[in-house]
């Protein structure tokens, strides 16, 4: 399963995640992007689903486990929300490759498919992430959902309710953006790279 | 110390911070691991510092939420309760504090191993030989990466399409960074995994680097700071 | 040292890694600057570190002190100074056959003659290089491969490059001009020049004297830390408006890409350039001078191209006439002969229609055929 080439887009993804972070900060962009190399690896381990997942969520993790030990050290803590974005991009939005790389661009089923698994990317990632939100954070994260969480609070809702109402609101929003980056990265890799994660022949000996 | 007794210490302190239920315990873990950065004979500041620099924003969004606009604690929530402001500080405190410790160790245990390079201390850990080679080669990769935005920066600036200052010319055209950036990596990683790797057999080379580093058992002064968060983490419970 | 001539596209680069192949494990130094090192480290000691033997037995080739460098991450050096780097692990570790695809171009005249003096010597040490390189001279007698098929694909005529509209000149001013990296040495302290247009200026100095810094400060890629830039009479300062003199030719044609294919290059920066009033070639101009640096079609993916081809196309825009100045950084490495004599002479007639060209080159031949002022940076100082 784990390749040399598969070995090397496990790392490449993983270190575009580190530096999504410094190239957001370089250009000065109000959205904060960690899971694009996560989702990118799904993409061009496909067709091979279960490599694909566990490519994507090693690359995640590794990302999560570095960007903790320079910038954010709570990232860590959101592993399984690492495993449950490389699940779905592996076995929903990784169907839509085709789609992704067709030239001319098509952009009606381009933009559907980003919307929908971006949606559904963000669901789960909500509902998943919210129990750590709460247990690790008391529910505030300092991001734009920690108000519409003190929103809910206010209205007698429960901490959990809440936070996962409120990532409801919000992840959604980000997921479709990194879907799309990634869609679109997957766009422009050269077809040389793409076909060097095909698993290894066995050997004929 | 080696670095599996640091990696030991680490989690420890941290799992004793996620179970303490209140402030005095969070002090305690807090006091060993001070004591664990102290340790190093470094200048503690700066590690510190970036800790604060951390938790601080959380601080205030926190006190904005759970003081100024919730007025009380989840607790006094799920309780039913109609709750006060201290107890909603108290609890702000406690995450607040939790956060710092959790921050805090890792940056202390860097310290420790300020002057090891990144292939020395992830040879000297012991995990397994294809985990280390992907900790190698993502580490390798992110600099890589932070070359290529170095460049692709140039690219675009050389190009006439951003500038070095934030604009709104910037952030229409950001995704073009990504693209430019993601594509000299790849072209990079290409020549490297079709040419000269295969040739030099270099995977095969850091892997034998990496295993002449045998991993150190740990050692009396890791079982003792080990000892030492495992208190810690004891009397938190207290 | 066995040599491996031939025009471009003769098959040499394939000629060269069969040969590696054969002789696997063998050390190789691709030809730019990212090809050289393993990509698997993050300081320079580590990249030492990973290819030293436990008994090499050889003479260390040591161009430079190294153990200066052992903390610096192996992306920040130059180019010159990785290539160097990697023929220094090469000489530390146990392989016995290197093999060199026109890395050597990039390095400074004397590390060049010491590089191609150690791996001459390889037979006393037990090590043979295999090179390919378009400024040695092969053997008496050796055949020449003819040709491959990607010749004709990417068939280069500089010659058909029509010639640009008469520039209106653009003086450079550079006073008081004072750089140094975050956490370095100084690159320029308190250094001034004067950049006529219509003159080509050719900046020379050793590997790392800060040559490519120069063109990143004048393109509004760094910011001084003191001093001022003119153009034309007036304040010129790129980092904050925006590049709008120079059309830079970076070392590697990666480096200055903004779309994944030449269409989309051209259409992003027609977009932004033409909205700050700057007027670009038609894009059938631009597709013409494509064709005749040998790429035929704007849908061409960039990142697919042979490398040979992707440094031919870097000259585009300098070449297009859409700025005053044209910056070129090491333009000729990789090209054969025919390809260099022919960049020249389209490089010298730019300059005769009135533009500026600043040129990094270690190619004397090549900087020989364009009437030029050499500008040597050393010591802070542009002389």
């Amino acid at each position: 399963m784990l390749t040399t080439p598969r070995l090397v887009a496990i790392a490449l993804c993983a270190a575009l995640n580190f530096a999504i972070g410094n190239i957001v900060y370089l250009i000065k962009l109000p959205i904060y992007l960690d899971s694009i190399g996560t989702i990118l690896c799904a993409l061009l381990i496909f067709p091979d689903r279960l490599a694909a997942i566990v490519c994507a969520f090693i690359a995640g993790f590794i990302s999560a486990i570095l960007t903790g030990l320079v910038l954010n050290p709570f990232l860590p803590w959101f592993s399984l929300t690492v495993l449950s974005i490389a699940a779905v991009s592996a076995l929903l939005t990784a169907r839509a490759t085709y789609t992704f790389r067709m030239r001319p661009l098509p952009v009606v089923p381009f933009a559907g498919k980003v919307l929908l698994y971006g949606l559904i990317t963000g669901v789960v990632s909500a509902v998943v992430s919210a129990p750590v939100v709460v247990y690790l954070f008391g529910g505030v994260t300092g991001s734009g959902s920690t108000f519409v969480v003190a929103l809910f609070l206010k209205t007698g809702q429960q901490l959990l309710d809440s936070v996962v109402l409120a990532g409801l609101a919000t992840d959604p929003v980000d997921k479709i953006a990194e879907v799309l980056l990634a869609a679109l990265l997957y766009r422009a890799t050269p077809r040389e790279f793409i076909a060097m994660m095909a698993p290894a022949k066995p050997s004929t000996a | 110390m080696t670095p599996n007794g640091a990696v030991a210490f680490a989690l420890l302190v941290i799992v004793g911070a996620m179970i303490a239920h209140d402030l005095a315990g969070l002090l305690i873990i807090l006091a060993a691991t001070a004591c664990f950065a102290l340790a190093s004979r470094r200048a503690i500041w700066s590690a510190l510092a970036w800790s604060a620099g951390i938790v601080l924003p959380l601080a205030l969004f926190m006190m904005v939420v759970w003081v100024g606009i919730v007025g009380r604690a989840p607790h006094e929530i799920a309780a039913g309760l109609e709750g006060s402001r201290s107890a909603a500080t108290m609890h702000v405190a406690i995450i607040c504090l939790r956060l710092f410790i959790i921050a805090f160790t890792v940056q202390a245990a860097f310290l420790h191993f300020a002057g090891w390079t990144p292939l020395r201390f992830v040879g000297a850990l012991t995990l397994p030989r294809t985990a280390k080679k992907l900790l190698v080669l993502t580490l390798s990769l992110i600099d890589t990466i932070l070359q290529a935005v170095d460049r692709a920066r140039t690219a675009l600036i050389g190009g006439g399409l951003i500038t070095r200052q934030r604009s709104w010319r910037n952030l229409r055209h950001g995704w073009i960074l990504v693209q430019t950036v993601w594509l000299t990596v790849i072209t990079i990683v290409v020549g490297r995994t079709r040419d000269k790797w295969p040739v030099e057999e270099t995977l095969a080379r850091l892997e034998g680097t990496l295993a002449a580093r045998v991993p150190g058992r740990l050692t009396a002064p890791d079982f003792g700071w080990i000892a030492l968060a495992i208190a810690a983490g004891v009397a938190g419970l207290r | 040292m066995e040599l491996i001539a031939g025009p471009n596209f003769s098959g040499r680069s394939a000629a060269l890694m069969a040969q590696l192949r054969d002789h696997a494990p063998a050390f190789f130094i691709g030809p730019h600057a990212e090809a050289a090192l393993s990509g698997l480290s993050s300081t320079v000691a580590d990249e030492i570190e990973i290819y030293r033997a436990a008994i090499s037995g050889r003479e260390p080739f040591t161009p430079l002190d190294f153990a200066t460098y052992a903390e610096r991450k192996p992306a920040t050096l130059s180019g010159g100074e990785q290539v160097l780097l990697a023929l220094h692990c090469f000489s530390l570790s146990g392989y016995g056959v290197i093999g060199i695809d026109t890395a050597l171009e990039q390095l400074d005249p004397g590390n060049r003659d010491r590089a191609i003096a150690y791996l001459s010597r390889g037979a006393t040490q037990g090590i043979s290089a295999i090179v390919a390189d378009n400024r040695l001279d092969q053997p008496p007698g050796a055949a020449i491969p003819e040709p491959t098929g990607p010749a004709a694909e990417f068939a280069c005529n500089l010659a058909a490059v029509a010639r640009p509209p008469v520039c209106d000149p653009a003086i450079i001013k550079v006073q008081g001009l004072s750089f140094r990296y975050g956490g370095g040495r100084d690159i320029f302290r308190d250094a001034s020049v004067t950049l006529e247009p219509g003159h080509a200026y050719r900046l020379t100095g050793v590997n790392g004297a800060g040559k490519t810094t120069f063109c990143k400060l004048l393109a509004g890629v760094l910011a001084p830390d003191a001093g001022t830039i003119e153009l034309r009479g007036k304040p010129y300062a790129p980092w904050k408006e925006g590049n709008h003199a120079f059309a830079f030719a970076t070392q590697n044609p990666d480096h200055q890409w903004c779309g994944a294919t030449l269409g989309e290059d051209v259409a992003r920066r027609r977009s932004v350039l033409e909205r700050r009033g700057i007027d670009l070639p038609s894009d059938a101009s631009l597709a013409a001078l494509a064709a005749c640096l040998g790429i035929r079609s704007m849908d061409q993916h960039l990142y697919e191209l042979p490398l040979v081809a992707r440094k031919r196309l870097s000259w585009l825009w300098p070449l297009s006439g859409v700025m005053p100045w044209a910056m070129l950084d090491e333009p000729t490495l990789g090209q054969d002969r025919v390809t260099r004599e022919a960049l020249a002479d389209a490089i010298a007639r730019l300059g005769a229609a009135g533009y500026g060209i600043v040129l990094i080159t270690h190619d004397d031949e090549f900087a020989a055929r364009i009437a030029h002022r050499p500008l040597k940076i050393a010591d802070g100082l542009i002389a």
